[in-house]
């Protein structure tokens, strides 16, 4: 029977058309439904036979939703299904009762007799006019197809709900009982246990993404017990590690990323979602906790911060910043991303087709997707530019520092006002008199208005320029001088300073003029201006030059008090009261006036006044003010602004019409907000919005959510999925190599309250997941993609595992957890975008060597390492990574810096620990594999040792420049001796081995 | 069903050798020899590899593809579809059918019709009309089918450059050299099979998104070479790694993995040692493809390059206002691209950047800008095009020359109404513009399809993008109505979901 099996699996030789190829296997895919089919009945009876037996033994059993579904799905449905709008003939083969009665010209199907059955009829006709599917659609049945067919009307034609429909049941026993009865059809049984230090890398890598050291690893070897296996398992779910590596996983489906997407690629604040994952992952939040919380958690009762910070989640959708582009085009493309990713993630169907025409395979109409994008299109994101809403992500820590600061800003601008106060009141005693001002009025708008210490507040319109105007009334009396005084205050912002601009706090007095009003207005003038302070190029000369392009201005000590003395030219000599004019214009612009200011007069004789700087007292309350509030303001600056959901309130929430053929500029009816009603209802009790969508998918009535996580987690864990299309549950998705398996494994990840954790306990304790990875002959030859897990699986780590294996066996890797994004090295010039201002600069210090986690990802530049690995942008929802195996991942792992400086650290690692050359390369080796090394093992690497280093003592500028470009410098060790180490770390980096988990 | 071929392309990806060890017959691999696997100088041409070369569903008239996009979108007005009505009505109110109902990117109110800024003649036994600032690609006329009804439903950069690359507006689907080295591999094992070349001082509005393998295996996308720094990302050894101990050290990095192999019986094993050992050549076949100096200098003054040539504008912050007419970057492109196909890479793709001439700031106007720009392509196309022909590499060698949209009739007026020298611009426009194709079977000499006389609409047989990439496809003896990738539960294809897009040259 094995070697039937091998001889369906093998390639056909011949280089054949794609149509040709296409047959084959389809008819391939129907044998094989056919012969397991018959192999079960065979192995059952005890019977294991050859070809010939096979064709004597009666038809085997057809089933519906194994055979005959996807045969109906790939070639009927598009005409003959769900689809209204593309329905043929007005005959419908999707639906049972429909299917088995009166439609047109006969019964698609008559139960028992195909002859009598159009649907065989069509099928079976040689007569291009009437077979089925039309020649002109490219589809056709294989004759084994048409055969399944027949044969399956002809035993009844039984329907079956689509597998993946059907409520989860639990199969008897444990889960290695369901993988040892799969294999047992098929000839085969658990394999072998792997060998410990095996097993313990295996199982670090899989929990936690970094290898053990060898002594964990020795330790169990000495002690393979159970419990210490199980030991060992709850430390590694316990460590914060863990965490960090399934987020990734996560953050592929979530769409994570640090820019915003399309054109401009704007950074975007986005990691603290990533930490909130990296935290719910460790807390081991439910499932159905984890789904609510990132999906509405704006919508629970009184939502925590990390809830809110949870629904980020949503907001991973891209936001084009294109110049000229309409934001309701761009807001729609996220609510469908929204809608696709869900459904993607949580029911592994995708509705990508049904935002355009009804699905033609699954039962979802474009009708029931846009009432389920009615849920989610009433929240107040819009493709705006500043990314709102957008929420402070405080941490305690933070909060706490902010009310002291706040408290402290308080209690010193208290202190500040009573200095002000107090030296304004002295002054007036002094030489200075303040008039009585009559009428003060501003060019513009703003308001002018004299407070307890004389000063003139402006308030209200702010203009980019203005001139005041001041009619003041002086008693009887001598004047010889008139001082200009600016004076602080809060110009906005936290800014204390002189001007109106928050910005710029600094002032341009234009012009200062002085006018004595009577029957006509007497122009005075003004000499021997001087300031305590006044800025290069604006001298206060310049503020009565005529002059208007000119003025007095402070920069760059626009934050405190300055005075401006003038002269009368001839001294006012009053007897009666008398007043004056003043116009201060500012024609600078850009808001640069005059705040708060006072204007004084003496009578003293002018040579013994000068502008006073602001006393020491008031400088030093005014700097400590200041330093309070600069650590404000960069507390708050550092406060994250995270894009989160936001529900609108009803009355402005939005209606929501079709969109003909998927375009929103073609709006059509206007439907109704409801899940997908070909499935479960909503849970009683729960609302019609988003927080609704939430439950329903982890309602227990629906069948998908645990089988798609389930098959998620397995498929991480142990290679490929029983579904290995994870993306599709639907009927065109692939069937479940183990559906047994599957259901045992959904069932128990929702019992076990779907706890991640004791979910993955589960699995890494059974036998299935401990069998050795290498694989027996029969093994090889009855399952050689491993679909049955006949072995451990053996692959290629991540991209984010290659990356932090590396970091971590060499010494190198930071284990810091959180924060902003870094930026390891990458090659120069990669980031070129259009009109984008941010740059990459290489990190140094500890976040050069974060996990990969960590690095900064930009959509349309990602970083080149990971991607080459298969990693992913960002744009959309990534469900699973197709793994390949290039040489670009071979030079990245010889030649990214990365790799070079861990080669240079492993190297030092392997001098320091060792003395002989045998024994370095042996514990460099071993370091990085964790196994014991077989006979003779490290012997290559000493040899390459050897002719690397008799290269290097030829040509010792070589050995330099590699240590200097692996950052190896600082060793006391011969440069030859330490560059040809390099080589060999290095080399031990590249191994096979190494980059796999097996 | 149809999934079972995708699933079986996938694991024959993911296990590449898998199929080669059942030829072994279950054979220990050890029995293979090492040399027959590492050996330095055969090619590695196994069947199963994901980028082998395969053979076309349809007879073929091309066997490679140069793109040529000018990114930002270059005016036809300027460039190929003179309209005389336009002089006529220069300075004008444009009409009020322009404006009905239509979204403009920045033209706000009602614009003014603006002329051609170029004049034009007549060139070539085709007698074509052509621009004059475009003398010596004129003298290649009878070459070209000059495409005039292109259309597009983007008006935006990145949308439209993606819509026009992948055949979705959004990000996420896999870009046409992506699709065509899927689905005929490279010829060149020791060459990326589909390689993006960059000029114009910055990446395409869309980003590295334009040559992304989106849903297929990341093995299909583009990799960008370039010409300042590693050619390819991490190809240089570093300092002090002589090419004789990088050889050393893969020969033990081989014999490792072979020991490995013997124990594990993992075919991925067998295919990372000849991914090795192809980095390996690499190495030296990627330096040496893009080393210009190699070249003739009549062969270098034919398309204008320079080798080494590292212009300003590359690494300007905004280099528009650093663009010369004699720059040599894209012609460098241009002949790079000729190495790289005869090479037997499958598709050159080049982007030029700094087309989108609104006329708003300085650098980026049609009346002083794009003369620029049509002088640093003008020798390099014209260039090419003889180069390929007198090669004997036209006749299979397919190009395609194109923005991502065109350029309005009307003057844009968001910021200046009056005409200003150095400030004349037109706004996106999506509804005609030009493309041309040629080599590979395209009819030379001929004008496809015809605008209105102001060049707003197409008045005889319009060509939509889908129809642009059927035609890509159907020339490379690909099926466009059955090439298909299932992903996510979606026979994806490249020219969409609907069967709108026809083939524009049924041969």
């Amino acid at each position: 029977m094995s070697r039937l099996l091998l001889l369906l699996d093998k390639p056909n030789a011949h280089h054949q058309t794609a149509r040709a190829q296409q047959l084959h296997r389809l008819h391939r895919r129907a044998m094989r439904s056919l012969l397991t089919a018959l192999m079960v009945v065979l192995v059952g009876n005890g019977i294991v036979g050859a070809a010939t037996v096979v064709a004597q033994e009666p038809p085997p059993r057809v089933l519906f939703a194994r055979d005959i579904l996807p045969v109906l799905s790939a070639n009927c449905f598009a005409c003959h299904g769900y689809d209204e709008a593309a329905r043929q003939a007005d005959l419908r083969l999707d639906l049972e009762d429909l299917a088995k009665s009166e439609q047109g010209e006969g019964i698609p199907v008559v139960a028992g007799d195909p002859e009598r059955s159009t649907l065989w009829q069509r099928i079976a006709s040689d007569d291009s006019d009437l077979v089925m599917p039309p020649p002109d659609t490219h589809k056709a049945l294989t004759d084994e197809e048409k055969e399944t067919v027949r044969l399956w009307i002809e035993q009844g034609a039984p329907w079956q709900q689509h597998w993946a429909f059907a409520p989860v049941e639990r199969p008897e026993g444990n889960l290695d009982d369901q993988v040892a009865r799969r294999l047992a059809q098929a000839g085969l049984e658990l394999h072998s246990p792997a060998a410990p230090q095996v097993l313990i890398r295996r199982l670090y890598l899989d929990l936690t993404g970094l290898p053990p050291s060898v002594e964990v690893a020795d330790a169990f070897a000495r002690d393979p017990s159970p419990e210490h296996y199980a030991r060992i398992v709850d430390e590694l779910l316990e460590s914060p590690r863990f965490g960090e590596h399934w987020a990734r996983m996560w953050l592929d489906l979530a769409r994570y990323a640090d820019t915003k997407g399309y054109e401009k690629d704007l950074g975007r604040t986005m990691w603290p979602y990533r930490d909130w994952v990296v935290t719910a992952f460790n807390q081991d939040m439910p499932l159905d906790q984890f789904t609510v919380e990132q999906l509405a958690g704006d919508l629970l009762p009184e939502p925590t911060i990390e809830q809110r910070v949870a629904t980020a989640f949503h907001r991973n959708t891209m936001a084009n910043d294109e110049g000229g582009t309409d934001d309701e085009e761009f807001r729609i493309a996220a609510v469908k991303d929204r809608i696709d990713t869900t459904v993607q993630v949580w029911m592994g169907l995708t509705l990508g087709c049904a935002k355009c025409h009804s699905h033609k395979y699954d039962p979802i109409s474009q009708a029931d997707y846009y009432r389920f994008y009615a849920l989610f299109n009433q929240t107040a994101d819009a493709d705006r530019y500043d990314d709102g809403p957008l929420m402070d992500v405080v941490s305690a820590a933070q909060q706490a520092r902010r009310a002291e600061l706040t408290a402290e800003v308080t209690r010193r601008q208290a202190e500040l006002d009573e200095q002000l106060a107090e030296s304004l009141t002295l002054e007036q005693q002094g030489p200075w008199r303040l008039p009585r001002f009559d009428r003060l009025t501003a060019a513009s708008e703003a308001k002018l208005e004299v407070d307890a210490q004389g000063a003139i507040q402006v308030s209200g319109d702010s203009p980019p320029e203005d001139v005041y105007t001041l009619e003041l009334t002086l008693p009887p009396g001598t004047y010889r001088v008139i001082r200009l005084e600016a004076l602080t205050h809060a110009v906005g912002n936290g800014v204390i300073g002189l001007g109106r601009n928050p910005q710029d706090p600094n002032f341009v007095v234009s012009e200062f003029t002085v006018e004595r009003l009577g029957d006509e207005p007497e122009s005075l003038a003004l000499e021997e201006p001087r300031a305590d302070f006044s800025q290069s190029g604006w001298p206060v000369s310049a503020a009565i030059d005529g002059d208007p392009k000119t003025g007095w201005a402070v920069s760059p000590r626009p934050n405190e008090r300055h005075q401006a003395l003038f002269n009368l030219a001839s001294p006012l000599e009053v007897t009666a009261p008398t007043t004056l004019r003043v116009t201060i214009a500012q024609h600078y612009g850009n808001r640069l006036v005059l705040g708060r200011f006072r204007i004084t007069t003496s009578g003293e004789d002018p040579s013994r006044l000068t502008p006073d700087s602001e006393s020491e007292s008031v400088a030093q309350a005014r700097a400590a003010l200041q330093e309070t509030r600069e650590q404000l303001n960069q507390l708050n600056a550092s406060v994250p602004r995270l894009p989160v959901m936001q529900e609108l309130p009803t009355a402005r929430q939005r209606e929501t019409r079709i969109h003909v053929r998927g375009n929103f500029l073609e709006p059509g009816e206007v439907v109704e907000p409801s899940v997908l009603p070909a499935f479960h209802a909503l849970p009683e009790g729960a609302p019609l919005n988003r927080l609704g969508v939430a439950m329903w998918l982890v309602a227990d009535e629906n069948p998908l959510t645990p089988r798609v996580w389930a098959n998620r987690i397995w498929a991480r864990v142990m290679g490929r999925g029983i579904v290995e299309t994870e993306e599709d549950f639907g009927a065109l998705g692939s069937a479940p190599t183990n559906v047994d398996l599957l259901n045992w494994l959904a069932a128990e990840y929702r019992e076990q309250g779907w706890s991640l954790k004791r979910f993955l306990k589960q699995i890494v304790l059974s036998r299935t997941y401990q069998q050795s990875s290498v694989p027996s002959p029969q093994a090889l030859a009855i399952d050689p993609a491993n679909e049955l897990y006949s072995r451990g699986p053996r692959f290629r780590l991540s991209a984010e595992a290659v990356r932090d294996q590396a970091l971590a066996v060499s010494g190198l890797l930071s284990l810091k957890v959180g924060g902003p994004s870094v930026m390891p090295p990458q090659p120069d010039g990669l980031w070129r975008s259009t009109y984008n201002g941010q740059s990459w600069i290489d990190a140094e210090g500890e976040d050069r060597y974060r996990r990969a986690l960590y690095t900064f990802l930009k959509r349309t530049t990602p970083y080149p390492s990971f991607t080459i690995f298969d990693g992913g942008s960002g744009e959309v929802c990534m469900i699973r990574r197709i793994r390949t195996n290039t040489p670009l991942q071979s030079l990245v792992t010889l030649n990214d810096p990365v790799y070079l400086e861990a080669s240079a650290a492993l190297a030092g690692r392997m001098i320091d620990a060792a003395n002989t050359p045998e024994d370095r390369a042996a514990w460099g080796l071993r370091t990085a594999l964790v196994r014991p090394l077989r006979d003779g093992e490290a012997a290559p690497l000493v040899a390459l040792y050897e002719a690397a280093r008799a290269r290097f003592v030829e040509s010792p500028d070589d050995a330099r420049a590699l240590i200097a470009t692996c950052r190896g410098t600082g060793s006391q060790e011969p440069p030859e001796e330490l560059a040809a180490w390099i080589v060999v770390a290095s080399t031990i980096l590249n191994l096979d081995e190494f980059l796999s988990r097996r | 069903m149809r999934k079972a071929m995708e699933e079986m392309r996938l694991k024959a990806i993911q296990q590449a050798t898998r199929r080669q060890f059942f030829r072994a017959g279950g054979l220990s691999l050890g029995a293979i020899a090492l040399s027959q696997l590492v050996g330095a100088s055969t090619p590695t041409r196994a069947d199963d590899h994901p980028l082998a070369a395969r053979e076309p569903m349809l007879p073929a008239r091309a066997k490679r593809v140069i793109y040529l996009h000018m990114a930002g979108s270059p005016s036809q007005l300027e460039m190929f579809d003179d309209k005389p009505e336009l002089r006529r009505l220069h300075m004008q109110d444009a009409p009020a059918s322009f404006l009905e109902g239509k979204r403009f990117a920045f033209i706000k109110g009602v614009p003014k019709v603006l002329a051609s800024q170029a004049t034009f003649s007549r060139h070539g036994e085709s007698g074509q009309t052509i621009s004059d600032w475009l003398p010596r690609l004129a003298e290649q006329v009878d070459k070209l089918c000059v495409i005039r009804t292109v259309h597009t439903d983007q008006f935006n950069h990145a949308p439209a450059q993606l819509f026009v690359q992948t055949g979705s507006p959004r990000l996420g689907s896999p870009s046409l050299g992506s699709w065509v080295t899927y689905g005929l591999g490279s010829e060149n094992q020791d060459l990326p099979g589909f390689v993006v070349l960059l000029s114009g001082g910055k990446t395409p509005d869309a980003g590295k998104s334009l040559w992304g393998a989106g849903f297929l295996p990341s093995v299909y996308q583009g990799v960008q070479c370039r010409t300042d720094g590693d050619p390819v990302l991490y190809l240089s050894n570093p300092a002090g790694m002589s090419r004789e101990l990088r050889r050393r050290m893969l020969d033990t990095v081989a014999e490792m993995n072979m020991a490995e192999h013997e124990v594990s019986h993992d075919a991925e094993t067998l295919t990372r040692i000849s991914q090795y050992e192809l980095a390996y050549r690499m190495q030296m076949a990627v330096p040496e493809v893009m080393d210009l100096s190699r070249e003739p200098q009549h062969v270098l003054d034919l398309y204008g390059a320079q080798p080494g040539f590292v212009s300003a504008a590359e690494s300007a912050s905004d280099p528009r206002v650093l663009y010369k007419g004699d720059d040599p970057t894209f012609a460098n492109n241009c002949l790079l691209a000729r190495r790289l196909l005869e090479q037997g890479v499958r598709f050159v793709q080049l982007y030029d950047w700094g087309w989108d001439h609104h006329g708003s700031s300085l650098g980026e106007s049609i009346d002083e800008t794009l003369p620029i720009k049509c002088q640093q392509i003008d020798r390099a196309i014209s260039g090419l095009l003889v180069d390929l022909e007198q090669r004997g590499l036209l006749e299979d060698t397919l190009i395609v020359w194109g923005g991502e949209f065109g350029r309005t009739p009307m003057m844009q007026n968001n910021v200046r109404t009056e005409l200003q020298k150095g400030y004349i611009g037109r706004d996106h426009h999506p509804f005609a513009y030009t493309m041309f194709m040629a080599g590979a079977g395209i009819p030379g000499g001929m004008s496809y399809g015809e605008t209105d006389e102001f060049g707003y609409y197409p008045v005889d047989k319009p060509v939509g993008i889908r129809d642009l990439q059927a035609t890509i496809l159907h020339q490379l003896g690909i099926d466009p109505y059955r090439f298909h990738y299932t992903y996510q539960g979606l026979d994806n294809r490249l020219i969409g979901p609907t069967d709108e897009g026809r083939v524009l040259f049924e041969s």
